[in-house]
């Protein structure tokens, strides 16, 4: 009786986790699929960027700044807008798929600097979301700076 | 369109959900968090490497195919912005050896994994 009471309430976590981390993947994948295509007449340097997903991933690397600077961290948040949209926004498998492309044919160059772009694009945005949260912070007079109690939390 | 759509929404979703579940369940058995992201994207990109090299190597695949498991499920299921994250707070406490073995490995083992990939795939 006990235990399947357990049970129940662990089957209930985790289906809430799904839902959450479900409802952010969905639009994060499909706006990544309909951003490959925006370099579908791009050349060069470019088309590798834009087939390596560079535009989801810088944008999802600001967006996960964003999220991560909030504090205290909000779990069902982070669920929804770290793992689950950020997560999915962003790949690594196509990245990777297109720069190995680029270098078996002949782009090395295209390569390294679509690597390069990527690397310090992506801290780059990720900090200045994160600053972004941070400024608005102080500019706003946080209630909720340095309440790690978490008595401030909704 | 729509069509297309759903296929790539249903890839996603257990795509982030397995990432979620594997780097939780990994997360006590590895020193840092961050090497349970990097296992999922190398295990993203030989997956990746294999699919298309099974494409060059058995034909085209039906684009259906492609958009359920390359876009949908590998898509979510690799993340960057979490790499990039995690890369940062090492960063953040000023670990320069990890963060050039955590930002160098993840290019070179994704790169090793996803030509491991390919030639599996590619194998006649």
């Amino acid at each position: 009786m006990n235990r399947s009471a357990l049970t129940g309430s662990a089957m209930a976590m985790e289906v809430r986790e799904i839902a959450l981390v479900g409802a952010g993947a969905i639009p994060g994948a499909l706006l990544r699929w309909q951003l490959e295509s925006v370099g579908d007449h791009w050349v060069g340097g470019l088309q590798v960027a834009a087939e390596s997903d560079l535009i989801a991933n810088l944008l999802g690397c600001f967006c996960m700044g964003l999220v991560i600077a909030i504090r205290p961290p909000r779990p069902r948040l982070t669920l929804l807008a770290a793992i689950g949209f950020c997560g999915s926004l962003t790949t690594f498998s196509s990245w990777m798929l297109e720069l190995a492309h680029a270098f078996s044919h002949g782009q090395g160059h295209d390569a390294i600097g679509v690597l390069l772009v990527s690397l310090v694009g992506g801290l780059l945005a990720l900090v200045g979301g994160f600053c972004l949260v941070r400024l608005g912070e102080r500019a706003f007079g946080s209630r909720r700076v340095g309440s790690s109690n978490g008595a401030t939390r909704r | 369109m729509a069509n297309e759509a759903v296929l790539v929404a249903m890839g996603a979703v257990p795509g982030a959900w397995l990432r979620f579940r594997v780097v939780n369940h990994l997360e006590p058995m590895i020193p840092r968090k961050h090497w349970g992201t990097f296992g999922v994207n190398l295990v993203a990109c030989f997956c990746l490497g294999l699919l298309v090299g099974l494409e060059q190597s058995c034909g085209p695949a039906p684009s259906q195919a492609l958009l359920l498991l390359g876009t949908g499920f590998l898509g979510s299921f690799s993340t960057f912005s979490t790499f990039m994250a995690e890369l940062f707070v090492v960063l953040r406490e000023r670990r320069w050896g990890e963060s050039v073995l955590l930002g160098g490995g993840s290019v070179l083992g994704g790169l090793i994994a996803m030509a491991m990939g390919l030639a599996t795939g590619g194998q006649p």
